[in-house]
């Protein structure tokens, strides 16, 4: 950010200076050129076999095996160590596709998409906290205290609403939470998992950037099953960052911002141009 | 440019001490250990193979690591959500801190259920948003592995409270044939109160007595017999243009030192409009913090701190007309200074402060005899509203003793206190005790509880509900801020308990909840609105006036008579303090302000005793003192202690329980057993010592003299003389820069900036603690910081440099005449190749008198955030960059460890992680444990083994001000993006905010004349600026500084 030493006339001088140094090498090799085939014209007898004739020619014949077994060898090599370098850059850590089970069969097509229900009914905190969390159980009990499904199953309750109840400490038969039945929270298995080092906000993404949920997790109200969509890699967030513009105009944080975008005759910024790929931005 | 004074860090500087540190100018002490990892070298050619071996081993090893599947996380939401918890999202409680009688009003951050960070109210007078290291650290104590979990009887853990109630109240029955007694510190709880009340009533007869670690008797009743009200005087240290402190450590450990930094720093800052500060002269034995700070500071012995107090009240009193004290010898200080000094007061009458630490009445009487003279009560001494955290009395805890020993105490009740270990003769006590049913409610296995046969572990003070009331007509309130870790009930609830109540439901603390709304209502005030202010006022305080008579104060001093040899002063140190929370990690590794000193105590000396007695530093002494031996503690030679006394610091030496392995277990000697008593009270100048050599070599852990000053002007100071003549002195010659750079445009968004003002900072090292916290840096341990491996992200550099004598025109002199002025006044601050020869004095002429008398200067120290980073260019891999908001970023996972940025940082503020300081059994500190990482920052990363780190600007919080302005539709305020230290710091020393809003306050401190940049001629381009130390001096050194 501090500047480079070669400012941008320095790097123009030494592009012009490459390319002049590049002629006159051309040219040269062209007057060499001319002149060994006026040699050759007038002194045919001088002319010997070149290089390759001498030294490639007659090994290749014989398939020298030194030169084979080097040559399979540094195939594998690099063969290996392309799909080496591919499978850890984009396998290792990365559970793109992810889909565990979970303790309770929970299915998002069909509370978020045929019932509809906003993804922020149950997610309350994606615009406000850097997590959007699994709803607390008594999310679900504000519907599953009276919706407990018994038309599906003979008139018994839901399978998986047992579980859900019996977490709670809810006796469907009386519609009651018993104080003496023992709670359990539910271990949801985690799906999106960031490694560590790095620093997610959901608010940032849900609230101020105006991002939807599908962007980043896909088409979740058609999934029965969760499952990962995105691969959650730098480049995935950098990528995004690159392209995505911010709203300066309405937001009253970015006012000086917007007047200095004004002044340039400037409309449009990226994420990344207003310093989104700095690495304290996600790193700390 | 222009620094005058030259500075050294430590007398390792200026000769040579075997276990001193070498190789300064490097970054790191050592090279890294080949020969351990490959044998001698003669083994090397042998070990290539294996060499190979290991080599392929772990390259397979590696790839077979990286095909593992990432580890099945869960996550589990709440069965109900609590409404106003939201996770991820902080939440902040106004409670009360029990690090000291006082509840000390704080603000807890709290992330889903857990307290992480302990700041200090900022709208209690109290606190004034500030808070010490010692409450900072003592947020640990509650994630403590070392806690008490379950109630104990004889050894066995018991978890049922009502069993435990029914055997503690047959004991108590048994042993109330012979007596009861109830031992707490001083009680400022209203809520306790009224269950030592209840308690009493049940077992009539049973005696409450309050026994405190460190005593302010001497205070309270000198205020008892010149006011009649035996209360701590309620200072304003803001009030006051000359202030006078005899031994007092006002702003490191004495009564209230976060209010009295915050006040103190406020009259320190003087400024163009206002050339003002007070003037503040401190006469006293050790350094302590609070005389580096002093304009004037003189040297003394400590039996002599009566004499001249007396001296003083007599000048006092000749020149304001009143009656002299008869039969004092006279006795003045060097250069007629206490003249001086009298002078100055007479002349600020009303508006000047005399404070005295001694714990001797006598004394104290004086010290109010000259404030009365001066008319300092009800200016800057409020006595109608005093503090009630002192109501310790010695001849009623020594009548407890006689109790004990006489028989005539069947059981004992220990409220949170621990007299086996800070009581004088507390090995005796705890002799006796083990006729007597005791009964502890301490929450570690401290020496007291050691001795309990019924242990009822107290809530911590962050699990419980109370109210305190450490000044009178104000209270602080206590809340719960989590959820109790362990099977504890509060101490007020077990004394009622036992006292045969029956409480409500326990487990929730519903019955101190219960007492302290009713408390609150029967004070008239509105419930909701105190317990979320944590604050409020209630009636209390009656106006009193000075009917003091010193005669028998003089007598008192006129027949002190001198101590032979040698003497003795027992001090507190400002990390551990009294010992209390000695086992706090954070308090140890916390360098000592003036010695740099972690982990230890030691004895301190004055350069010329230590040359008289043949001693060196590190030598181990045997000391004696009032008939208690330490067999050996090693020797510190401190600069500017008066001659003829030894320091020893109080609050080591523990013998609790520690169930980690760790530098916590063997921490220094207890010194508490060489108190001495006069006239019945304890008196921390105890008196003669002897000390005697009995081995050498002991390596201090000290990070001051870890690099070196290279000769460049890093820090300046000048007179207020100097200031009122250039508002910019030594400011006035910008460097030419010359910049190889082109230039970033940073005036868009945000420009990060932070300013120290070196007038306002007193070194007292809370900024070091909070930082550690909220960016969790680890604990190293004292090998670790041996091997100048410290962690810490900001440090507080600690220099010295000799007085030099002054004009003969100068009022004041200070210093011997024979020191080189010209050499010591020179303009560049000391370069390698001078070291050795500003201490020519005792190298050619045996004379150590210089040493007596040096200035000292505090100057914290963080990343600088150079818009020019010498470190980012050198970083291969790119980790370390720069944003546009003028922030260095450290990528740890960029990372490799080439440590290239360590080396090319000007600063050195770089730290190395050595070692994976988490999950690792040789730093068995609270990242080690379950437990003790519920502490750490979630927002922040912990750092692995082999990157560097270093200060971020608290990135986390701007980034989080940042959105939550976003979020709201507006501009970012100034002062909402803050850091931790500035947070911290008690006394407004450190400033942060974005330099490109015109009207904030770092805005303004940038424009401050006195703002300069440190090693701004190499051209960083630091984002962190230094206001100049300006000292309220009389003499001029600008001639030199122009030549």
């Amino acid at each position: 950010m501090s500047g480079t030493f070669y400012n941008n006339s320095t790097f123009v001088a030494i592009i012009i200076l490459v390319i002049v140094l590049l002629l006159i090498a051309g040219l040269l090799y062209g007057v060499m050129r001319n002149v060994k085939a006026m040699l050759r014209e007038k002194h045919p007898e001088t002319t010997q076999p070149g290089w390759y004739e001498r030294k490639i020619k007659p090994t290749t014949e014989l398939w020298n095996p030194t030169i084979v077994t080097l040559v399979v060898i540094g195939g594998l090599v690099l063969v290996l160590g392309i799909w080496g370098y591919g499978y850890g850059m984009n396998e290792v850590g990365v559970q793109q596709g992810y889909s565990p089970d979970q303790p309770i069969a929970y299915d998002h097509s069909l509370h978020a998409g045929k019932m509809g229900i906003d993804c922020q009914y149950c997610h309350t905190t994606a615009s406000l906290s850097k997590h959007a969390s699994i709803p607390s159980l008594n999310t679900c009990m504000n519907c599953h205290k009276g919706a407990q499904l018994r038309d599906k199953y003979a008139g018994e309750v839901s399978p998986e609403l047992k579980k859900l109840y019996a977490a709670v400490g809810f006796d469907p038969e009386t519609s009651t939470y018993d104080p003496n039945l023992e709670k359990k929270p539910i271990k949801w298995v985690r799906i999106h998992n960031l490694p560590d080092l790095a620093y997610f906000n959901h608010s940032q993404h849900v609230a101020v950037g105006k991002v939807e949920c599908q962007v980043c997790h896909g088409p979740i109200e058609e999934m029965e099953k969760v499952y990962q969509f995105s691969s959650l890699q730098m480049g995935w967030c950098v990528n995004c960052h690159r392209q995505r513009g911010i709203d300066v105009e309405n937001n009253a944080y970015y006012e000086d911002v917007h007047k200095a975008m004004k002044a340039r005759g400037e409309h449009y910024v990226t994420v990344a141009q207003n310093g989104g790929l700095e690495c304290s931005k996600c790193h700390y | 440019m222009g620094n005058s004074n030259k500075y050294w860090k430590g007398i390792e500087e200026l000769e040579p001490i075997a276990t001193a540190p070498v190789n300064k100018g490097n970054e790191f002490s050592e090279s890294l250990p080949m020969d351990e990892i490959f044998g001698d070298a003669e083994e090397l050619s042998s070990n290539r193979r294996d060499f190979l071996k290991f080599f392929g081993f772990s390259v397979s090893a590696v790839a077979l690591a990286a095909c593992n599947k990432a580890p099945i996380k869960y996550a589990i939401p709440y069965i109900n959500k609590p409404e106003t918890v939201t996770p991820g999202v902080p939440l902040y409680y106004a409670t009360s801190c029990g690090v000291y009688n006082e509840g000390f009003p704080i603000m807890a951050k709290v992330r889903e259920g857990r307290p992480i960070k302990l700041d200090g109210n900022p709208n209690s007078p109290l606190s004034q948003g500030g808070l010490d290291a010692t409450g900072q650290a003592s947020i640990l104590s509650l994630y403590d592995t070392n806690r008490i979990p379950n109630p104990v009887i004889n050894g066995e853990e018991v978890a049922d409270w009502t069993e435990v109630d029914n055997q503690v109240v047959a004991a108590l029955k048994a042993g109330s044939a012979k007596g009861i007694h109830v031992v707490t510190r001083t009680v400022t709880s209203p809520i306790m109160k009224a269950s030592i009340d209840a308690f009493i009533a049940a077992y009539p007869g049973a005696k409450h007595v309050v026994y405190d670690p460190i005593s302010y008797s001497g205070i309270t009743s000198a205020n008892q017999a010149d006011f009649g009200k035996a209360i701590v005087p309620n200072y304003h240290f803001d009030k006051a243009e000359v202030i006078v402190s005899f031994g007092a450590d006002f702003l490191g450990t004495w009564i209230s030192p976060v209010r009295f930094q915050a006040d103190y720093s406020k009259g320190r800052v003087p400024s163009p409009e206002n050339a003002n500060m007070s003037k503040h002269y401190q006469i006293e034995s050790l350094m302590s913090v609070t005389g580096t700070n002093a304009d004037y500071r003189f040297p003394i012995q400590p039996s002599k701190q009566g004499l001249y107090l007396a001296n003083l009240y007599n000048k006092v009193a000749s020149k304001t007309g009143n009656a002299s004290l008869s039969g004092i010898e006279s006795h003045e200080l060097a250069g007629n200074s206490l003249d001086r000094i009298a002078t100055e007061l007479v002349a600020a009458k009303g508006k000047s402060l005399v404070v005295c630490g001694s714990n001797n009445q006598a004394d104290q009487q004086l010290a109010n005899g000259i404030n009365n003279m001066l008319g300092n009560y009800g200016s800057t001494i409020d006595m109608s509203k005093g503090y009630t955290i002192s109501t310790y009395s010695e001849s009623a805890f020594d009548a407890f003793v006689a109790d004990v020993k006489g028989g005539r105490c069947g059981a004992a009740v220990f409220v949170n206190c621990n007299p086996v270990y800070s009581y004088h003769k507390g090995e005796s006590l705890a002799g006796m005790l083990s006729g007597v049913s005791v009964i502890s409610t301490s929450m570690t296995m401290d020496e007291t509880t050691q001795k309990a046969g019924f242990i009822c572990p107290d809530n911590h003070w962050l699990e419980s509900w109370d109210v305190h009331q450490p000044m009178e007509g104000s209270i602080t309130v206590s809340q719960p801020v989590i959820g109790k870790v362990f099977n504890t009930r509060a101490a007020a609830e077990s004394l009622r308990a036992w006292a045969g109540e029956k409480l409500e439901a326990a487990e929730n603390d519903q019955a101190s909840h219960t007492w302290v709304v009713n408390y609150l209502t029967a004070q008239g005030l509105d419930v909701n609105q105190t317990i979320h202010d944590g604050l409020g006022a209630v009636s209390g305080g009656s106006s009193v006036s000075y009917a003091g008579d010193v005669s028998s104060a003089a007598a008192d001093v006129a027949k002190r008579k001198p101590a032979s040899g040698m003497e003795m002063v027992l001090y507190q140190k400002v990390g551990p303090k009294d010992g209390t929370w000695a086992m706090n990690p954070w308090c140890h590794e916390l360098p000592d302000p003036v010695t740099k000193v972690v982990y230890d105590n030691y004895v301190t000396m004055s350069k010329s005793d230590a040359a008289a007695n043949g001693f060196e530093q590190g030598d181990w002494l045997k000391v004696t003192c009032n008939g208690s031996t330490i067999e050996k503690l090693p020797l510190l030679i401190q600069p500017g202690q008066a001659r003829g006394t030894v320091g020893v610091a109080l609050g080591y030496g523990r013998k609790a329980v520690n169930n980690n392995d760790n530098d916590l277990t063997d921490l220094g000697q207890n010194a508490y057993p060489m108190v001495s008593v006069s006239g019945g009270r304890v008196n921390y100048h105890a008196g003669t010592v002897t000390l005697e050599k009995v081995d050498s070599g002991y390596e201090f852990a000290q990070t001051q003299t870890h690099n070196s000053i290279e000769g460049r002007d890093f820090m300046r100071e000048a007179t207020l003389d100097e200031y009122r003549d250039h508002n910019n002195v030594r400011n006035e010659h910008k460097p030419h820069i010359v910049s190889l750079w082109e230039e970033y445009d940073y005036s868009k968004g945000h420009h990060w900036g932070m300013a120290v003002d070196m007038n306002a900072c007193t070194g007292c090292g809370s900024c070091i603690v909070s930082c550690s916290i909220e960016n969790n840096v680890p604990v190293v341990g004292r090998k670790e910081v041996r091997r100048r491996r410290e962690m810490h992200w900001i440090r507080v550099d600690r220099y010295y440099a000799f007085e030099v004598a002054e004009d003969a025109t100068a009022s004041v002199r200070v210093g011997p005449s024979h020191i080189d002025k010209d050499f010591h006044k020179g303009e560049f601050s000391t370069k390698e190749n001078e070291l050795a020869g500003l201490d020519k004095l005792s190298k050619e002429d045996n004379d150590y008198s210089h040493y007596d008398n040096v200035t000292v200067v505090h100057q914290p120290v963080m990343c600088q955030h150079c818009d020019h980073a010498p470190c980012e260019t050198v970083c291969p891999v790119l980790a370390t960059t720069h944003s546009s908001e003028g922030l260095n970023q450290m990528t740890y996972n960029r990372c490799i460890g080439t440590k290239y940025c360590g080396n090319n940082c000007p600063y050195k503020v770089r730290r190395f992680n050595w070692f994976r300081y988490n999950l690792n059994p040789n730093f068995d500190y609270h990242f080690n444990t379950e437990l003790g990482r519920m502490v750490l920052n979630p927002d922040v990363t912990v750092r692995s083994r082999g990157v560097m780190e270093k200060c971020s600007f608290c990135v986390q919080n701007i980034q989080m001000a940042k959105l939550q302005a976003k979020r709201e539709n507006r501009k970012l305020q100034d002062g909402e993006a803050h850091v931790a230290c500035a947070k911290a710091c008690p006394s407004n020393a450190i400033v942060f905010g974005d330099r490109n809003d015109p009207n904030s306050a770092i805005a303004k401190m940038f424009a401050n004349e006195r703002a300069y940049k440190m090693l701004e001629e190499i051209d960083t381009a630091p984002s962190v600026v230094y206001l100049t130390k300006i000292r309220n001096r009389k003499e001029n050194s600008t001639e030199v500084h122009h030549s």
